[in-house]
């Protein structure tokens, strides 16, 4: 029988620190997440330099939950994988300087991940991945399509050109006065309202798998302000579920089309926007109707956020293909596939 | 006692391996390195040199600013892991003081940081019987309020270290007798920081060890003189 491989994870790309205990890339051990939202909401977004001064004051506690939760010491664990990229520089450094460190005390392996490949595999902790599969990842900080061809290639056939679609989420919701992150709460009032203010689908019509949200929300933006003009009352629930309805038609657009270059038994969807409830209604509803047998797979709330198990789940892949790194690894923030 | 010692906290970076008084080894450079990138590596090799393994080490002893925010935080983050992971004791020096202890003996020594718009992080430092003592504390300063407050020192015997082409100016405009090391003579030693580290007590909460920044990030100074207040209650991180 195969060895376990367990590997001690880090994760510190943007405002939470998390550290995770995950066992043959499948299984969560442990899965802490400390998260500095409240933080950064005084601020209405998230702030550098505080993201990576709260990254210091969180990181050696992060392990010590990690490991006791697992219930497991050094000497059980068979690597130490760190996010290296993408993501705040600041925050990536406190992460990658202490997974370093805990990788040399204890002469373990290091693994220097991909923090957007570690969203991809989140869906490894819940499913049996089988390849090649579709990936749709959408975040506050990417929206991107990819074809993971085998364990650990990764191909971009569509990126945004402007804004992600979770920032896109955050501006508008500083215009219907929610706080930074606006996501569910715009999710919730989308559900509750109606479509009505036909905002516009950016580039749905190209045939291309690129995303652009900076036209919607300059669109959605315009409204308001005019509607302010003439004092005009809207309703803000109709407000959220056209501009949610614009999202998800463009989203929908893009995946199905790569889907129909690219004929696939599974269909990913990660990064924290996966977490709306609107998006997972829609693409079952899309599956459904188009006849697809393809399973559509979501990572669990919890794994859908940045979070140090799904870091671990991609450094599986890693280690077995003994892609290790060594001391000298340095933060990369606008590292891509 | 075996000590390993390092400072980041600004452009130079120094190892240093340290036992009873003894330099092990000791590792400098001044050219610009990527301190996230050298660090460890440098670490490693100042054992090697030394022929020690982390496991005989006592204590860990970091410069723990001011300074550079990043860098500080770069040596902050490998010295509390390290000393967390592997149940040693640990030191944080400040980094002023650091520099202090390449002054003079005879000397009031006022080791300075450039702060950026005639600001300074600095302390008041003077050897009193081989052993440095803090005269002033450690703080972030704007450089008019500073030399304002030297006055209190005869001007011939303070020694400035670490001054920029710009603070030298605007210390020799007040003081033009007063001695000032520039930045390229006053690198800190981590050989140096070592000796300090002996006579600390040993940080209790390697958890809560951070960096002292001596300065509120913009966003959270902006935050404060909206009126707002730090509310207990609150906790800013939270675990979920
Ligand atoms: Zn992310």
């Amino acid at each position: 029988m195969k060895k376990d491989t367990l590997i001690l994870s880090f994760e510190s790309s943007c405002d939470e620190t998390s550290v995770a205990v995950i066992k043959n890339g499948k299984e969560i051990l442990s899965n802490i997440i400390a998260t500095q939202i409240k933080s950064h909401q005084r601020f209405g977004g998230v702030v550098p330099e505080v993201a990576s001064r709260h990254h210091v004051e969180e990181v050696t506690h992060c392990i010590e939950l990690a490991l006791d939760e697992a219930k497991v010491g050094y000497d059980d664990l068979d690597a130490v994988a760190v996010t290296y990229g993408p993501g705040l520089v600041g925050s990536l450094l406190i992460g990658i300087m202490a997974a370093k460190t805990v990788a040399f005390a204890h002469d373990l392996p290091l693994i220097k991940a991909n923090h957007l490949a570690g969203h991809i595999y989140s869906a490894n902790l819940v499913a049996d991945l089988q390849y090649p599969f579709m990936a749709l990842l959408v975040s506050g900080g990417h929206t991107e399509i990819v074809l993971v061809r085998a364990p650990g290639e990764f191909e971009t056939l569509g990126d945004t050109r402007d804004d992600a679609v979770g920032e896109a989420y955050d501006k508008i919701g500083r215009v219907l006065g929610i706080n930074y992150p606006a996501g569910k709460k715009v999710d919730e009032m989308a559900a509750r309202g109606n479509d009505i203010f036909d905002f516009p689908r950016a580039m749905v019509q190209e045939d291309n798998l690129d995303f652009s949200f900076s036209g919607l929300k300059s669109s959605f933006i315009n409204r308001v302000h005019h509607a302010d003009q003439i004092h005009e009352e809207l309703n803000k629930d109709d407000l959220a579920a056209s501009f949610q309805g614009a999202v998800l038609d463009i989203l929908s657009n893009k995946i199905f089309r790569a889907l129909k270059q690219h004929p696939v038994k599974q269909l990913v969807v990660a990064g924290g926007v996966a977490a709306n409830q609107g998006l997972r209604q829609r693409l079952k509803k899309d599956i459904e109707e188009r006849n697809l047998d393809m399973d559509l797979i979501f990572p669990p709330l919890r794994l859908c956020g940045d979070n140090a198990a799904m870091i671990g789940a991609i450094a599986q892949i890693q280690y077995d293909k003994k892609d290790f790194a060594d001391l000298t690894i340095n933060a990369d923030p606008s590292l891509d596939f | 006692m075996k000590i390993l010692a390092f400072d980041t906290s600004n452009k130079p970076l120094t190892v240093a391996v340290v036992c009873d008084g003894d330099v092990l080894a000791s590792i400098e450079s001044t050219e610009k390195k990527t301190h996230s990138v050298s660090l460890l590596p440098d670490i490693q090799q100042a054992l090697k040199d030394s022929k020690l393994s982390m496991d005989e080490i006592d204590l860990i002893a970091v410069a723990q600013g001011p300074g550079s925010y990043t860098g500080v935080r770069i040596a902050v983050t490998v010295a509390k892991t390290l000393a967390f992971t592997l149940k040693k004791n640990l030191v944080g020096v400040s980094s002023l003081e650091v520099l202090a202890a390449d002054g003079s003996e005879d000397k009031i020594l006022v080791p300075l940081m450039d702060a950026r718009n005639d600001n300074a992080f600095a302390g008041v430092y003077q050897y009193q019987d081989g052993e440095l003592v803090n005269l002033i504390e450690d703080h972030h300063t704007s450089m008019e309020k500073l030399l304002d407050t030297l006055k209190q020192y005869e001007s011939d015997k303070l020694e400035f270290i670490n001054a920029t082409e710009h603070l030298t100016d605007l210390i020799k405009d007040v003081y033009p007798e007063a001695m000032v090391m520039d930045t390229k003579d006053s690198l800190p030693e981590a050989d140096k920081l070592a000796k300090l580290a002996e006579n600390k007590p040993a940080v209790s909460d390697i958890d809560n060890f951070v960096p002292n920044y001596l300065r509120l990030t913009q966003a959270e100074h902006d935050w404060y003189q909206k009126g707002h207040k730090k509310d207990g209650n609150i906790s800013y991180v939270e675990e979920v």
